[in-house]
């Protein structure tokens, strides 16, 4: 069922190991999840560490086998990639191109922003600007940074320059810390479900796993909420892991997570950090939408929020304007930690991860322009954001459908359960099969490492015109799928890239 | 069952619940091990403070850094393991000396790499070796190697000369940067066509590269390599910086432990590309200075010594992979002639061997009567699957804070495997619009830009190389890059690396920032290289301090001379 794009390709035939099967080839920001998942009963090779022979074998490949491995994961994604980008949805050039509603980037405000990259202080070019410089980020940006965390996370004391350090995305900055924090072949805790991209950036340089957390959607025992995560739960599984002989070097926490929309409470962080400082974990907080919580209702708290820290040595805290601007393009993410250990390991990698000089100070133009950002872009931003979600949830309970989503991200965790008679993933990767031949892009659960098959990720920060169309095509495929469902021979062989090649 | 000895003089902090037994042993060699250092670092300062006078006494000084900082490193790796080994037991928690992790296991300011240039001793703001134990081992090594490389140009980062709030602070002759044309840069970056914000360059890009700049990038080298056809977009891949690319491919080709030949001395950045991340040994293949009858010029490269150091390395067991040329070269200066580039080509092509061709320097040739060939210039390539070119913006338009870098293969299967590195070294929307708009532009690059920029190379160099001649200081004379390669083996006795590194130190106490020929894993010590590509002022005043040390330097020779003669 999947078909390997260039034909001397020989599959590789050993497994990469119980954690990172799946979603290893999304490498185009995390869209087209579902794509990769069609890997699924495929084997991988076992990713090469430091020593490890090739156990690809393969006469007329010119890439050594970390190579083709590596190749292998991109043309996977870079299929479906091509898929959406050869046919991509233009209101006035191709009426019937693909929606995509499955890319999480926030497509609502680019007018502000815009404008606001377009007024003169951001055009300042100075010969410091355009050489080698502090490899950690120009200082007059890490200090920009840190007020405007400090601001925004309402750090108890003023956050410092020091312990920042500026990257091209964060992307590149869980590759950095996985690879300074893990030998190879060690694993990151993470709930599942989660951001699956985050798999390949621990992967691809770093060669570390990541351990799952298993969430259900069923509210049991003492959660009060579907997909709840417990001391209890990260217990298991590091238990579990180390049973398997998996080394546990850290925890990954995403705060507004992704894809839930989920929101930690102060206790519920806490008890997390507390549970990593038994264990003498590292804690990796992505707080990437921590600006995008548009339900004024909802409490968030930045981790770097607390009175103290449990373990401050070993919290790492990541943001950067790829969501909470929609700028996913401007390449900019940060990491904040008081550990000057790590800090400067991570920057002694960025001569690799750096961003360009004039775009550093692009950046600390817009963080240092509170008046703009607080009476002009939050605002609007996020009731952008609350029109979109109210009108897709709408749309969802029109339809009956089940739903999660607490106010934040640009996502909604919708349930697919209910259409899917015999609730197998293959069901669950032909239905978001069944979406995209109708031009419209999801991501299937499977993607995000969900337990459960049946969930979809919808992502709602798209302008209007766009969003009702592509919720036109799910009611279309919804209703149809419920005619066709007893059909044993969906329209498994039409792959979209031979349709659009 | 857990016999911890409470005798230790070690703090220890609160344990949980029982230890199995082998893990109880693990606890107890980490006391051990955390007191054995303890008591080592003590040590090292009380030999170390004593303040020796003469050159004998500073020697056995630095040499008692050196061993420490060896010993420093293994001990710490001692401690990381015995603490992995430690924690993997759920129950249990580690006691270990104090909370807060930091300072603890660092070691003294003075502690160094060994085999590294040493800091100057009266930095006092150098940073101290890197001993950390919440970094994985590779993530240590990461930073020492790091922090040993740049912690001289970090020294300098933070004490820049200036003419007037800084005049005592230290003027770089060691980074290969050009900064004679940042006037030009700027009012070229503040024209109004680079202000461009539009919604796909802030959205998730291509990871290759925006596709009008890969089509840009094209277009460019074909004119400037004077590519005999079209080149195809499709095969550039845009990063964020040469070495990005280089470090990318030294992924996709090679496996962990394997190698590529290069042949040196060579640019130094490399050795730290292929190390950092991918774990690719560089292999020289070393080259003379002595002119003979097969070396007709110095450091001549020929296609037996290549074949001699791939044999060299089988022979030592090594998986070579492929060759790395730079060409223009760095340090030397060299341009490769197309006979030449065709044989070393043609080599490769042999040995089944990828060559990666770095011309990173392709457009700062600056004497017009000497034409640089590009690869790509060539009519048909003898492995056009095997051959990866790199490009960038830094040197040739002397903008390395833009972080650009480019490949262009003809070989699909790389370029794609290169990609997937993408999102890891990608740059800004903003940026690649900025870029393409200044590769663009042509007219400005042929008529004012490169013929201006050529000209201030042509004077810096020539002002440089008079001051070299008066000295009477041999160079490697080239109109190429944006260094000399000078020879100051005169100056060293007896002419070792560890004399190389002194003087090395020498100048750097004098606030004079050069590199050595170690750096280059040039096989003969007393070569530097000299960046000339600054303004005259600054220039001036670095040759004046360069002058002064190499003075110092003399009268330090005669005096250690004389005591040696004493002895006798």
């Amino acid at each position: 069922m999947f078909t390997l794009p260039q034909k001397d390709f020989r599959a590789p035939t050993t497994c990469l190991g119980p954690t990172c099967t799946q979603d290893l080839g999304s490498s185009h920001g995390d869209d087209l999840e579902g794509e990769c998942s069609r890997k699924l009963d495929q084997k991988l090779p076992e990713l090469c560490g430091v020593g490890d022979p090739a156990t690809i074998s393969s006469d007329t490949s010119y890439l050594s086998s970390r190579g083709r491995m590596i190749k292998w994961f991109w043309d996977s994604a870079e299929e479906g990639y091509r898929t959406y980008h050869m046919d991509e949805y233009d209101e006035d050039k191709n009426h019937s191109g693909i929606i995509n509603l499955g890319t999480s980037e926030n497509k609502l405000c680019f007018d502000l922003l815009s404008w606001r990259l377009s007024q003169s202080d951001m055009q300042r070019v100075e010969p410091s600007l355009l050489q080698y410089a502090d490899w950690r980020g120009h200082l007059f940006l890490r200090e920009e940074v840190a007020k405007f965390l400090s601001f925004y996370c309402k750090s108890p004391v003023p956050l410092r320059p020091e312990n920042v350090v500026v990257l091209n995305g964060g992307a590149s900055l869980f590759s950095a810390l996985a690879t300074v924090l893990c030998e190879a072949g060690e694993a990151f805790l993470i709930p599942t479900p989660y951001y699956g991209a985050i798999t390949q950036h621990m992967c691809l340089y770093g060669n570390v796993r990541l351990a799952y957390v298993y969430l259900d959607s069923e509210v049991t025992g003492l959660d009060t909420r579907p997909f709840q995560l417990t001391v209890e739960k990260l217990e298991m599984a590091l238990r579990e892991a180390h049973s398997e002989s998996i080394k546990v070097k850290g925890l990954i926490l995403i705060n507004p997570q992704n894809p839930l929309g989920d929101i930690y409470s102060l206790e519920e962080l806490q008890e997390y950090l507390v549970f990593a400082k038994r264990h003498r974990l590292h804690v990796i907080v992505d707080e990437v939408y921590m600006l995008s919580v548009f339900e004024e209702s909802v409490g968030y708290h930045s981790v770097l929020s607390l009175e103290r820290l449990p373990d401050p040595q070993r919290t790492h805290v990541m943001w950067a304007t790829s969501k909470d601007f929609g700028m996913s393009g401007l390449r900019f993410g940060t990491l904040y930690t008081e550990n000057q250990d790590v800090a400067t390991a991570v920057a002694s990698l960025c001569r690799y991860h750096g961003l360009s000089g004039l775009v550093q100070y692009q950046m600390a133009q817009l963080l240092r322009d509170r008046d703009w950002i607080n009476q002009v872009y939050l605002p609007e931003n996020h009731a952008r954001l609350k029109a979109a979600h109210t009108y897709v949830s709408e749309e969802l309970r029109a339809l009956g459908i089940p739903f999660l989503s607490r106010g934040a991200g640009f996502f909604i965790w919708v349930d697919l359960r209910k259409y899917l008679p015999k609730g197998t993933f293959e069901e669950e990767m032909l239905l978001w099969r069944r979406f995209l031949d109708n031009k419209v892009l999801l991501s299937f659960g499977k993607a995000f490492e969900c337990k459960e098959p049946g969930w979809f990720r919808f992502v709602f920060s798209d302008q209007a015109h766009r969003l009702c169309l592509g919720m036109q095509r799910v009611r279309q495929v919804l209703a149809g799928k419920s005619q066709v469902a007893e059909d044993p021979r969906p329209s498994q062989s039409q792959e979209p890239s031979d349709q659009h090649r | 069952m857990s016999h911890r000895s409470d005798t230790l003089p070690v703090p220890s902090g609160q344990r949980r619940g029982q230890v199995p037994r082998d893990h109880s042993i693990y606890i107890q060699l980490l006391e051990i091990t955390l007191h054995l250092q303890q008591a080592m670092t003590e040590h090292f300062v009380q030999l170390t403070s004593r303040q020796g006078l003469s050159l004998e006494e500073r020697r056995h000084t630095e040499a008692i850094c050196e061993h420490e900082a060896l010993l420093s490193r293994l001990i710490c790796r001692m401690i990381n393991l015995l603490q992995s080994g430690a924690t993997s037991g759920l129950e249990l928690q580690v006691p270990l000396p104090s909370e807060d992790s930091r300072g603890d296991v660092r070691y003294g300011q003075r502690a160094q790499l060994s085999g590294q240039p040493d800091p100057v001793p009266q930095l006092s703001d150098c940073e101290p070796a890197f001993v950390s134990r919440d970094l994985s081992n590779r993530g240590i090594d990461i930073s020492v190697f790091y922090q040993s490389s740049f912690q001289d140009y970090n020294a300098y980062q933070k004490d820049k000369y200036h003419k007037d709030k800084n005049t005592l602070g230290f003027i770089n002759l060691g980074t290969s940067e050009n900064k004679l044309c940042m006037d030009l840069m700027t009012e070229r970056l503040q024209q109004s066509d680079m202000n461009c914000i539009e919604d796909t360059l802030l959205q998730y890009p291509d990871w290759r590269g925006q596709p009008f700049l890969r089509e840009e990038v094209a277009r460019f080298l074909t004119y400037y390599c004077r590519a005999p056809t079209q080149l195809d977009p499709e095969n550039v891949v845009v990063l964020n910086g040469y070495c990005s690319v280089f470090s990318a491919l030294a992924m996709v080709l090679c496996d962990p432990g394997e190698g590529f030949l290069v042949p040196a001395p060579f640019y130094g950045g490399f050795a730290f590309s292929s190390r950092l991340y991918a774990k690719v040994e560089l292999i020289p293949v070393h080259l003379e200075s002595e002119v003979t009858v097969t070396n007709t010029h110095p450091f001549q490269l020929t296609v037996d010594k290549l074949e001699e150091a791939l044999l060299e390395a089988r022979l030592e067991g090594k998986k070579v992979r492929g060759l790395v040329l730079i060409n223009p070269q760095n340090p030397l200066g060299d341009i490769y002639s197309p006979d030449s580039l065709m044989k070393y080509l043609e080599f490769a092509k042999r040995y089944n061997l990828h060559v990666i061709i770095d011309e990173i320097y392709m457009l700062s040739v600056f004497d017009e009567s000497i034409t640089f060939h590009s690869v790509l210039s060539m009519k048909s390539l003898p492995d056009s699957n095997r051959t990866h070119v790199i490009w960038g913006t830094s040197k040739d338009f002397g903008i390395s804070g833009f972080r650009f870098g480019a490949l262009y293969t003809h070989n699909k299967e790389v370029a794609s495997a290169v990609s997937a590195f993408g999102y890891l070294h990608s740059i800004s929307g903003i940026a690649q619009h900025k870029l393409c708009q200044l590769l663009q532009n042509t007219e400005w690059i042929d008529k004012v830009y490169l013929p201006t920029n050529c000209y201030r190379l042509r004077e810096a160099h020539k002002y440089i190389t008079a001051e070299l001649k008066a000295l009477e200081i041999p160079f490697h004379n080239r109109s190429s890059g944006l260094y000399v390669w000078i020879n100051l083996k005169k100056y060293l006795d007896p002419c070792t690396f560890e004399e190389e590194r002194l003087l090395y130190c020498r100048f750097l106490k004098n606030k004079l920032l050069l590199s050595c020929g170690k750096t280059y894993m040039c096989k003969e010590p007393g070569w530097f290289r000299l960046i000339f590509a600054d303004e005259l002022p600054r220039l001036k005043l670095a040759m004046r301090r360069f002058c002064d040390v190499l003075q110092e330097q003399k009268e330090a020779l005669i005096v250690k001379q004389l005591e040696d003669a004493m002895r006798e």
